[in-house]
């Protein structure tokens, strides 16, 4: 049977039942959010020492989760691999909804959300130099062209759909990197300072969103009834196990080079200070070093389950690597003068977890999945035929 | 076209933040609350840092002064999306709370620390300068008053004074000066232009060696410190 | 600007208020920048230009007025703007401070718009007194006010017992001052308290025996090359603070020779780190060093020849006990300063013209304390220092008009014979002028006589006394307790009837620097706004409690000027006139003379004396025990200290921070966020501890730790330093406080709360440093 694809039913009770509880979740945001505006950021954790909190960390994160989608469209478009059809749909939509979200992330991160606009009057009204203009192009680009690439494959335009994946996944790796240089260009700050946090971005984004792809489809396919080769998760699993070698090499490559520098007392903050749990326990162990376990051991790598746990692990992980680079890297206090700096100055910063920060994080996912699951039951993304039922 | 500049002499600071108190009063700069200070969600536009140094009984601690450095290669205004912070033709890095979207980027980028996000309306009445009045027109040239939650605020080098002193034609750096050098009690802190070879500044930083803060960063401040 | 619009109407007025800052403030951008506007780099791109708004500012004058939030009482310069007052600058036509003022007179905007400042009268409901009890305040009209307590006043003296009418005076102007010292005398009591047993009495003592001068002495700083500082918080809480603040300046970097200063202190203060040389120092042992200092001058023959020659007496019995006592050698066991420390220091201080020796709290107030000043004052007539450029200098006095005579009723006689509570001038302590801490005392035993009524103006000894809960329990024992300041203090949390004065910025008054700068200073205070609610300014209460008190009390207050503004203009009129004083403020007398030395020294010798007639005069008179002739020379004697040191091994050390309002509240938020410079930190106060002290405790940095004395114990932070001491523990004072006031109820701790009451032997100086204490995890 030819490869077809179809919407999700999406009339069982579970369907209903999700939804509604996600619609719940992502209000419960909304309301978090106007708390925040009416109250201030005084509600949220951040502060003068920590300025940038959980929105921005879910930002990049979602920016990194969505880009690296578009390996897929490089593999079937450049390197001819049809098998990888099947699940381009559902992953192109993901993307979009997940750059969607992250532009949402940072316009609830701004002192003045309804201000948003300004970052996108481009060459008028915008400081060019500024990473974040020239990340809003990218943002702004990749969006358009990986809508018109979703639009292209749902009306069924071969050519158009070939040129469109190359120019989104241009756009993707753009994106990526350029969030990585809104980081990896501040000397102010010493673990961000690296020539390579673009490219440490783009291995996290291929590594993330691929796990994330792996973890959704085989969601889908027990929630829906439906069956899939396995082969497809399994190979995504290799790619996911490559790039998280990438990923591991570049961090460690950029870790290092900031302990040879002579001011290296921020990267031991990161590495030996009390929050060094989140770095060995969360990112490193959980992150890194058990996926790797799962994907190379030659019985659990060659098995659904063992894929999808190591992927779910690489999800988390990323996010905490992601948080790792913004909590740690900003709260170690900076060196005004020479001595020990006293008190406040002195200290490091603190970012306390707050109830509407935790709730405005959790309705962006929620919001984000909700969307998703419409889009599934409104969209023929779903693949039928070939390698699936 | 002057470069305003300031020049903080260590020897003659006492530490007695009369700089930290009189920026306040001079720019309605909000105070905090003892939760805030901790948290660090309070905001000093100049502030008075200890750092210390040597073991008892050999010990050694600075008392610092710190308004903004009016960096001359800002990072902050390489970073501002916005263009809500710029640098004026005079030298003044200048915070145009207007477009500022309150991305903090700018907070993330500054070496030092000179940058303040305003979390909340200074509506909230107990933060309310109760001696100021409501209708602002009556404040004279510091347009101010009430502070916008949502944007980053940092000193100014008190620029409202310095325009209006330039239109009434007085001498900036003799007659006119930012809040914080003219209620210095010992004369430690000098305003002046660093392009002019006769200003008070420069004299002084002929006259003894001088040091700029975090001179690795590149950030080229103008405001110079002269060692105890 | 769409979706502005939208929000801004979902939002509160106060983001209405804004879109029109925004267009003010571009408006302020675009016209100042305007003219230059090109689109030029991106980095100096301006705003966009609005065109500016019309408006005209307000009425706006400049006022000519003094400070009094601590007893420097600077000349300053406040704006007000449509009748409020927005800013507070120096008055550079004072001298005293070269027209610069400390952070704490901006903090005076705060003071003047206290939230937790009263506005009308208040009558106390709750018959029970002392802390944690509740007042339940009542308003009461003014006419009630002043009505019953102008009936109390006539009934005390109708008994004959004008005598147990207790009066207190904190922080006061010093024509209020006059105002109550006159309405003491015409009314007959001799309990005039001030809380100036609270500061340094000792160092008036310790100048009187030595050239009879009494409160009196200052320091001309412009041209000295050399301070050695004992104990004394220079930059912190000596007097007067911004002229040492200017001073400092000008000694450091506006002359040819930079002034080197020396700091001998257990711990590194804000002072010492701005000097040039800390000495941590053996707590209570700096008699011995000055006299060891004193040592090494004689003993290398580097004292001032010429004056020590001409005009001191006693030098060879000084000289005999310098050198047999204190050798370097002993000193040092003493102090734990190097015998060597001790030369170079010596050496350097004698060799370098003009040096000044300066005592400070730290080392004085001691029980031995009016010794160690002595010893400290002798040191610089050793190096020639008196009443020359650059050194000690005599305040000059201001020559008012003269008042007529009070007007003494056979009552008023009788009432002052009586003697004082405070015990002052008698065997206990023969040369106070005041020993306030000895009221509580009083007052618990109701010896010799109980009190019937007290009235407060502007005192808070409850915050500022050593064993500071005696006086929560010595209050409850006055029948009547009238307390008058603006604010509800501690210890007007005690009071019967709250009277509400103003603040020093609605209120006529004249003040000088006690001391200042040699030269006689007087500086006008004015009203910068209309008194705020129903309050009303000290002399006029007093004015009116002694009309209504009547008789000859009332008589000795008819003719001189009726209120406070009346009486400031009677009592300058012979310095200049009226409406100069009003437009500058300061009124300044004739250039300070140098080298009066005929007619300086108060002394049997008319000379300056290392062996002191006056005391010895003094001690014949009282026939008191002394130590023989030791009583009359600078000398060290080994301090007592409260508590055994095996059970508490550490020794308190109290001290002021600069941002101490020292009106009595702390309710300032500028100044309670940087109440701490050196710890970087406020709204706090930390039980600071050497660092290698705090790890033998097995303490950990940051962490709550009780200090226990052996009287109570209070909880406070730990902050490991290596600038105290190593058997010190220091703890700022001015916060703990538990009266009304948002920014000041239940911050930090009162260290005062756990000291033990004791006094200097001679002048009943309160002691606040011989306390020792255990501190331990909580």
């Amino acid at each position: 049977m030819a490869l077809t694809y179809t919407k999700m039913e999406g009339n069982s009770r579970g369907f209903y039942a999700l939804t509604t509880t996600l619609a719940v979740f992502a209000f419960i945001g909304f309301i978090c959010f106007m708390i925040t505006y009416i109250e201030g950021h005084q509600v949220l954790g951040s502060s003068n020492a920590i300025p940038w909190g959980m929105p921005i960390i879910i930002a990049i994160y979602l920016i990194g989760l969505s880009a690296g989608l578009h390996i897929l469209a490089f593999l079937i478009h450049i390197l001819g691999r049809k098998e990888w059809k099947s699940v381009i749909r559902m992953a192109v939509f993901m993307a979009i909804i997940l750059i969607f979200g992250a532009m949402v992330s940072i316009a609830l991160d701004l002192g003045r959300p309804e201000k948003f606009w300004r970052l996108f009057m481009l060459f008028y009204m915008n400081n060019m130099g500024s990473m974040f203009a020239i990340n809003a192009i990218f943002y702004s680009c990749y969006f358009a062209s990986a809508s018109i690439y979703l639009m292209a494959l749902l009306a069924n335009k071969e050519k158009l759909s070939k040129i469109m994946g190359m120019v989104a996944f241009c756009w993707a790796m753009a994106t990526h990197g350029g969030t990585g240089a809104i980081f990896g260009l501040i000397s102010t700050r010493a673990t961000f300072f690296s020539g390579l946090k673009p490219f440490e971005f783009i291995l996290a984004a291929l590594t993330s969103s691929l796990a994330l792809l792996v973890v959704v489809i085989v969601l889908i396919v027990k929630i829906t009834g439906r069956q899939i080769k396995d082969d497809l998760v399994i190979s995504l699993g290799r790619f996911v196990a490559a790039f998280l070698c990438g990923l591991i090499l570049l961090i460690w490559i950029g870790n290092l080079t900031h302990g040879y520098m002579a001011d290296r007392e921020a990267l031991t903050f990161l590495l030996a200070g009390p929050f060094s749990f989140l770095f060995w326990g969360f990112q490193v162990l959980l992150g890194e070093v058990i996926p790797l376990v799962i994907l190379f051991h030659p019985k659990t790598g060659k098995t659904v389950n063992g894929v999808v746990a190591a992927s779910i692990l690489i999800v988390v992980g990323v996010f905490f690597e992601r948080l790792n680079l913004i909590i740690p890297g900003l709260a170690y206090p900076q060196h005004y003068f020479p001595g020990e700096i006293e008190g406040i100055y002195g200290a490091v910063g603190s970012f306390p977890i707050t109830p509407v920060e935790f709730f405005l994080s959790l309705g962006i996912f929620a919001l984000l999945a909700l969307i998703y699951i419409l889009g599934l039951k409104n969209l023929e993304l779903l693949p039928v035929g070939e390698n699936v039922e | 076209m002057p470069r305003w500049g300031m020049v903080i002499d260590l020897d003659k600071c006492v530490g007695c933040q009369a700089c930290t108190v009189a920026c306040k009063a001079e720019n309605n700069v909000p105070h905090g609350s003892p939760r805030e200070q901790t948290e660090r969600r309070d905001f000093f536009w100049n502030k008075v840092i200890a750092a210390s140094s040597g073991k008892y009984p050999s010990v050694r601690t600075e008392l610092i002064p710190m308004p903004c450095m009016h960096c001359d290669q800002a990072p902050c205004v390489t970073v501002c999306p916005a263009q809500a912070t710029y640098r004026r033709e005079d030298g003044i890095i200048v915070q145009d709370f207007r477009r500022c979207i309150g991305c903090k980027y700018c907070i993330v980028a500054c070496p030092y620390g000179a940058r303040n996000f305003n979390v909340k309306e200074q509506e909230t009445t107990e933060y309310q300068r109760q001696d100021l009045l409501p209708d602002r027109k009556s404040w004279g040239p510091w347009p101010f008053p009430t502070r916008t939650h949502g944007v980053v605020e940092k000193c100014t080098f008190c620029f409202h004074r310095i325009d209006q002193g330039v239109k009434e034609g007085k001498k900036i750096g003799t007659d006119v000066v930012p809040a914080c050098v003219e209620v210095c009690p010992s004369g430690a802190r000098v305003f002046g232009d660093l392009d002019d070879a006769k200003s008070n500044v420069s004299r002084l930083l002929s006259s003894r060696a001088s040091i700029r803060l975090r001179e690795e960063m590149g950030t080229k401040p103008k405001v110079y410190y002269l060692p105890k | 600007m769409k979706s502005e619009d939208a929000l801004s109407q979902k939002k509160t007025n106060g983001v209405k208020l804004n879109r029109r800052t925004f267009i003010k403030l571009s408006a302020l951008t675009g016209a100042a920048i305007g003219a230059s506007q090109v689109l030029g780099p991106s980095s100096t791109r301006s705003a966009v230009p609005v065109p500016p708004s019309a408006s005209a500012p307000g009425e706006e004058k400049w006022i000519a007025t003094s400070c009094i939030n601590c007893p420097a009482r600077c000349a300053i310069r406040v704006r007000a703007v449509d009748g409020k007052a927005v800013k507070i600058i120096g008055n550079p036509l004072s001298l005293v401070s070269e027209g610069k003022i400390c952070p704490r007179a901006h903090v005076g905007l705060q003071v003047l718009y206290d939230q937790g400042r009263v506005n009308f009268p208040l009558k106390r409901t709750n018959p029970q007194k002392g802390k944690g009890a509740d007042p339940r305040w009542q308003p009461l009209s003014w006419e009630e006010a002043l009505q019953e307590i102008g009936n109390r006043l006539q009934a005390i003296r109708q008994k004959d017992e004008p005598h147990k009418l207790l009066l207190f005076s904190g922080l006061n102007t010093k024509s209020s001052e006059e105002v109550i010292d006159r309405f003491a005398k015409a009314y007959g009591t001799p309990n005039l308290v001030s809380g100036e047993g609270y500061e340094a009495e000792t160092q008036k003592a310790g100048s009187w025996m030595a050239d009879g001068h009494s409160g009196d002495v200052a320091y001309d700083l412009d041209s000295t090359n050399y301070i050695v500082a004992f104990g004394a918080d220079i930059l912190e809480s000596s007097r007067p603070l911004a002229r040492l603040l200017r001073k400092w300046g000008k000694m450091r970097r506006e002359k040819p020779n930079r002034t080197k200063i020396v700091v001998i202190n257990p711990r590194y203060s804000l002072t010492a780190a701005k000097s040039d040389r800390w000495v941590p120092i053996n707590p209570g042992t700096d008699a011995a060093l000055a006299m060891a200092f004193a040592n090494v001058i004689i003993t290398e023959n580097l004292f001032d020849k010429a004056f020590v020659g001409h005009w001191t007496a006693g030098f060879d019995v000084y000289k005999k006990l310098a050198l047999d006592e204190y050798s370097p050698e002993a000193v040092s066991k003493i102090t734990g300063v190097a015998a060597d420390d001790i030369r170079e220091i010596a050496r350097e201080f004698a060799g370098t013209k003009p040096a000044i020796a300066i005592g400070g709290k730290e080392a004085v107030d001691w029980t031995n304390g009016s010794y160690s000043a002595y010893a400290i004052h002798c040191l610089n007539a050793l190096v020639g220092s008196i009443d020359i450029p650059g050194g000690v200098i005599y305040q000059e006095g201001v020559k008012f008009q003269e008042m007529p005579r009070i007007a003494e009723d056979e009552t008023a006689k009788k009432g002052k014979k009586q003697p004082a509570l405070d015990l002052r001038g008698t065997d206990k302590f023969p040369l106070a002028a005041v020993v306030t801490n000895q009221i509580p005392e009083a007052l618990l035993t109701g010896a010799p006589y109980p009190v019937a009524m007290a009235i407060g103006f502007n005192s808070n000894f409850n915050m500022l006394a050593p064993g500071a809960n005696r006086w929560d329990e010595a209050l409850k024992k006055i029948p009547f307790y009238v307390h008058i300041s603006p604010f509800i203090s501690e210890m007007a949390l005690n009071a019967d009837i709250l009277l509400p004065s103003t603040t020093y910025l609605e209120e006529w008054a004249y003040d000088f620097s006690p001391p200042g700068a040699g030269f006689a200073e007087l500086k006008l205070k004015q009203p910068v706004v209309l008194p705020r609610g129903k309050t009303r300014p000290i002399p006029d209460l007093i004015f009116e409690m002694a009309k209504k008190t009547g008789g000859t009390v009332a008589g000795s207050f008819a003719g001189i000027g009726d209120n406070a503004e009346g009486f400031v203009k009677l009592r300058t009129a012979s310095l200049l006139p009226w409406k100069e004083f009003v437009e500058t403020g300061v009124w300044r007398g004739g250039d300070y003379e140098y080298r009066k030395y005929e007619r300086l020294f108060r002394t049997p010798s008319k000379k300056f004396e290392f062996y002191s007639g006056n005391m010895k005069a003094l001690s014949a008179a009282k026939k008191t025990t002394a130590e023989g002739d030791l009583s009359f020379l600078p000398h060290y004697k080994a301090e007592k200290f409260l508590g055994e040191a095996g059970t508490y091994p550490l020794v308190l050390l109290p001290y002021q921070p600069l941002m101490v309002m020292e009106n009595g509240s702390q309710n300032y938020p500028w100044a309670q966020e940087i109440f701490l410079p050196m710890a970087g930190r406020g709204w706090n106060v930390f039980a600071e501890m050497n660092s290698e002290t705090a790890n033998k405790l097995n303490l950990k940095n940051g962490t709550p730790v009780w200090v226990e004395s052996p009287y109570r114990k209070i909880k406070a932070t730990v902050k490991f330093s290596e600038g105290i001491h190593p058997q010190v523990v220091a703890m700022a004072s001015g916060q703990g406080h538990y009266s009304y006031g948002k920014w000041q109820t239940g911050i930090g701790v009162n260290p005062n709360e756990i000291i033990g009451v004791d006094y200097d032997s001679l002048d009943g100086q309160s002691v606040f440093f011989n306390t020792r204490v255990k501190v331990y995890k909580a």
